[in-house]
């Protein structure tokens, strides 16, 4: 039950701040938490790892929490090459590595925190609170990128903290990440099939099963467009949902289509909210051009595509 | 011409000015800046032209009765919801569910109209320039719905009443729609109010209206001879579930009952107070001693109801319940200084007359809602479920939907009402805070908005309803009565009482928000007792509703459904109601409130505590290990005296 934005730029620019204020614009249907998945061109060189202590970082147990990432990381052979934190938030950039999953495991199952975001171009920053308050708290005004995701949330089941707010990393998925409004109701059915097959899951929320699952579809091979095809069709429920990868960026909604979404397109842009009025927040006194998609619709942009367009 | 600049004001400022301007009777206003903001010029009643420079957000020009609003652009969600007349023109696409509820006027929207186009309207015309969404005239209820291009699946689905035309192509019919050949005249009327807004002529409509195979149960119960029975009678079996089964065999369907539950749950019998034996002594004239006026839902809205102990009177429906009932609740009510909930189906005239705080209830279906029922209300609350059939809407059999029932409803007469079992604009939390805030916008803030809840998982949803910024909450145990419903659901569904205050307590608690929501409790409230019980248990006030008819005279035969009550209470045979005679009943309504009154100030006394709402937990126990594990208390100990 929640608010969701996204935003696709052809030419890099100032997203943290669009999605601050289209976060903003749509918090009336989410006060309990609010997060933001943004991207930047993919760096070559290096990957950021964002990490959830679960207690701050100035207190002992946070010291040793992040010592413990330091010393597992050194252990895969990896080089880090910075590191810093906000409260209980700790960000590294690290040499590039293969692995993602298995050192995401490594790191979680062993230091006891939770990756948050893993990528070359992907950062998710989410708290409780609201998109200002959060936008204060960790400079997400100050962002420039490509693309990105956010979410507002009103917690009907799960409880309120950071872990359960949105977006969801498709854990062990390097840049892939997914903001979601509604219930899957074969949760569980869904969570068992891919536990499985060697999946972990972090939380009750039903919205990381769409990460892993649409993680794991890409894994096997399926180009974004087909995995979100197959999800309109084999998740069950009322939803509307936003994926995005290191280049890429969609929508897929249900059949019953309860959940809203508009979506707006232009020469240089995409963007896509539960609700006009956060649209309305990019282009203040305009009328937009917008569209409702259908029951069952889905629909993705790639970076390189949006940009060849104009 | 007055302009308005929408851009740095918010929402409530904006429809307050376009309600001053529009008592004046300014011909035009102009709003800029509206930024597809929700709730833009609803509840405006005249004749003003209100023009909207760009899109609007949820409930644009909703909950009205007169106007002429122009939205240049876009309009978001339930565009025009529940107007009354007047007309509505989106210049672009509409979102879904227009013209939610319309009972008159008109809504034109020259693109592309969203999903359940014209769901539950009862009357008016809705006409779309370009496509429809799914299910177009999902349960509408009567009225035009003219959609010039295509269709997508799902047309007519459910529908009751009223006439679908479509220009372009249809992908399915729903449940329960047929298509029916033109008659003569019809293609000109449409065209003539496609010309009136400069819409193309489509070559040609097709008509869809309902086909009319739900509107009744295909067989009735009847009455059996009575149950026999040679096994043993236990709690394995007994004549009751012979019957059942004799029934069920006869019908192929589930029983339809009324009155409530009728099987062993755990109810506030299985708690009782701690009193000392002087306090019992002590107390003389114990009303005069002890404070039991009780204010609800002063959270946000700045006129509460002001009630002289802590007690309402339950929403039971002009329908299930004859005139002359309703009429003596309500007197009830305002001799006893406490409000009543009108319950389904509208506001009955001489019920409001007769009531002196009331209730304002908004079901899924919307039958006879109106904005100026709205502003006679005293309080507001929205219908989620209710205690004797959570996840189900309301039933009433056609033997009581009587003429005036009908008219009142805006439905057509003698079918089987079963009612929608959500609200076609509420379809998550996330949704229900904005119809709630238009309800607010429509009541300008003054008078209290409540939820109500069958008792199922009151933990998670007593925390939404906080967040979801209600005044109060009223939860409804599983014990609840009812005109009609489904046996399985009333016996089966649902917690009780008992359990839904003490889970409504546990979940603010957990969100550290202890104390911040005013909760009801209903459903197994039968006397002063149960209300004391209650409130020591956190709730704030109870409701009682079956209690009062008995109070006036039921004898409790679980008839209610078939319109046959032989005391005039649950009927609409004249010759029965005429056996009701209202001031008797009020009188005896009145005294019964006045002894729960008289016993709830005793049992605060004998408590030692000089209000109500002073009992607590602490002067508690429980009476059974069951009623110890569901409320936590401890169980009675040897040396604590019972009442």
């Amino acid at each position: 039950m929640c608010g969701i934005a996204g935003l696709m730029l052809r030419n890099s620019g100032a997203i943290g701040k669009k999605l601050v204020g289209m976060l903003d614009g749509l918090q009336h249907r989410g006060p309990d938490s609010t997060g933001f998945a943004l991207y930047r061109q993919p760096a070559a060189d290096r990957m950021v790892m964002r990490i959830l202590l679960k207690c701050s970082a100035e207190t002992h147990e946070g010291k040793s929490r992040a010592s413990k990432v330091l010393q597992i990381l050194r252990g895969f052979g990896v080089e880090v090459l910075s590191d810093s934190y906000t409260q209980e938030h700790y960000r590294l950039e690290i040499a590039p590595v293969p692995a993602v999953k298995d050192l995401s495991y490594a790191v979680e199952n062993q230091a006891g925190v939770e990756i948050l975001s893993f990528g070359s171009a992907l950062e998710i920053i989410k708290d409780v609170g609201s998109s200002l308050d959060i936008s204060k708290r960790y400079g997400i005004e100050a962002f420039t990128g490509t693309h990105c995701i956010g979410h507002v949330r009103l917690a009907t089941e799960s409880i309120v903290d950071a872990s359960r707010a949105h977006p969801f990393w498709a854990y062990g998925f390097s840049d892939v990440a997914i903001v979601h409004n509604g219930q899957i109701t074969n949760y569980w059915k869904m969570k068992r099939r891919l536990q499985k097959t060697g999946y972990q899951f972090r939380t009750d929320n039903d919205s990381e099963l769409i990460a892993v699952y649409l993680a794991d579809k890409l894994d096997r091979g399926f180009s974004l467009e087909e995995v979100l095809a197959r999800s309109v069709d084999e998740l069950d429920g009322t939803f509307s949902f936003l994926v995005s990868t290191a280049d890429g960026f969609g929508f897929a909604k249900d059949h019953l289509a309860a959940k809203p979404m508009v979506v707006l397109e232009k020469d240089d842009m995409v963007a896509i909210a539960s609700e006009e009025v956060a649209l309305n927040r990019l282009f203040p006194g305009e009328s937009l051009d917008t569209y409702e998609p259908f029951p069952g619709a889905y629909k993705t942009w790639q970076l390189s595509t949006l940009a060849m367009s104009a | 011409m007055a302009t308005i600049d929408a851009g740095d004001v918010g929402i409530s400022e904006v429809n307050l000015k376009i309600r001053e301007l529009a008592e004046k009777g300014e011909n035009e206003i102009v709003l800029y800046n509206p930024d597809a903001r929700h709730l833009i010029s609803v509840g405006v009643i005249g004749k003003s032209k209100i023009k909207i420079k760009g899109s609007a957000g949820y409930f644009c020009g909703g909950l009205s009765d007169g106007p002429t609003v122009e939205i240049q652009n876009n309009a978001g969600w339930g565009v025009a919801d529940n107007i009354m007349s007047g007309t509505v023109i989106v210049g672009k696409n509409a979102g879904a569910i227009p013209g939610v509820g319309m009972r008159g006027g008109k809504l034109v929207v020259k693109g592309n109209l969203g999903s359940r186009a014209g769901a539950m309207m009862k009357d008016g015309v809705i006409i779309g320039g370009g496509k429809a969404n799914f299910m177009a005239g999902f349960m509408m209820m009567g009225g035009r719905l003219i959609v010039c291009g295509d269709c997508e699946g799902g047309v007519g689905q459910n529908m009751i009443s009223g006439t679908i035309y479509v220009g372009g192509e249809i992908q399915s019919l729903g449940a329960d729609a047929k298509f029916e050949e033109m008659e003569e005249g019809e293609l000109e009327d449409i065209y003539q109010l496609l010309d009136e807004f400069d819409l193309p002529h489509p070559e040609s409509f097709r008509k869809i209206v309902p086909e009319g195979k739900q509107l009744h149960y295909a067989k009735y119960e009847r009455k059996l001879s009575p149950a026999k029975i040679s096994v043993p009678e236990g709690p394995m079996w007994d004549k009751r579930l012979v019957e059942d089964i004799a029934v069920k065999a006869d019908l192929g369907r589930y029983r339809v009952r009324s009155f409530g539950s009728a099987r062993h749950i755990p109810t506030f019998d299985d708690i009782a107070f701690k009193i000392t034996p002087e306090m019992v002594l002590s107390q003389k004239n114990p009303r005069a001693r002890c404070r039991l006026d009780t204010v609800l839902g002063n959270k946000f809205a700045s006129n509460p109801l002001r009630l002289k102990m802590p007690i309402l009177i339950a929403p039971m429906s002009y329908g299930a319940l004859s005139k002359p009932c309703k009429v003596a609740l309500a007197k009830a009510s305002s001799i006893a200084g406490i409000a009543i909930n009108n319950g389904e189906g509208g506001m009955l005239p001489e019920e409001r007359a007769a009531a002196k705080q009331m209730i304002y209830q908004c079901l899924s279906g919307r039958y006879g809602f109106s904005p100026h029922d709205m502003l006679r209300a005293d309080a507001i609350e929205i219908y989620i479920s209710q205690g004797a059939k959570p996840g189900l809407g309301g039933q009433l059999m056609g033997s009581k939907v009587t003429p005036e029932i009908a008219y009142l409803r805006g439905l057509p007469q003698g079918i089987d009402i079963r009612s929608p079992s959500r609200h076609p604009d509420v379809l998550g939390a996330d949704d229900l805070i904005i119809k709630i805030q238009e309800f607010r916008e429509v009541t300008a803030g003054r008078v209290p908005i409540s939820l109500k809840i069958g008792a199922g998982r009151v933990n998670n949803d007593i925390k939404i309803a906080l967040k979801d910024t209600v005044d109060f909450i009223e939860i409804d145990g599983m014990e609840g009565g009812t005109g009609a419903s489904s046996s399985v659901v009333t016996d089966n569904v649902g917690i009780p009482s008992l359990a839904a205050i003490v889970q409504a307590m546990s979940g603010l608690d957990e969100i550290g928000c202890g104390g911040q929501l005013q909760v009801v409790q209903m459903g197994g409230i039968r006397d002063g007792v149960d209300a004391a019980k209650a409130i020591a248990l956190g709730a704030h006030a109870v409701a009682v509703g079956t209690a009062t008819l008995v109070a006036m005279g039921c004898t409790g035969c679980m008839t209610c459904h078939t319109g046959n009550c032989p005391r005039g209470i649950a009927t609409q045979n004249p010759e029965l109601v005429s056996k009701l005679e209202v001031d008797c009943a009020a009188a005896r309504v009145a005294s019964f409130l006045d002894s729960m009154g008289t016993e709830m100030a005793a049992i605060a006394l004998a408590c030692g505590v000089p209000s109500v709402h002073g009992l607590c937990r602490d002067h508690l126990v429980a009476l059974s290990p069951q009623a110890a594990e569901i409320t936590g208390l401890p169980l009675a100990r040897e040396g604590d005296m019972l009442a």
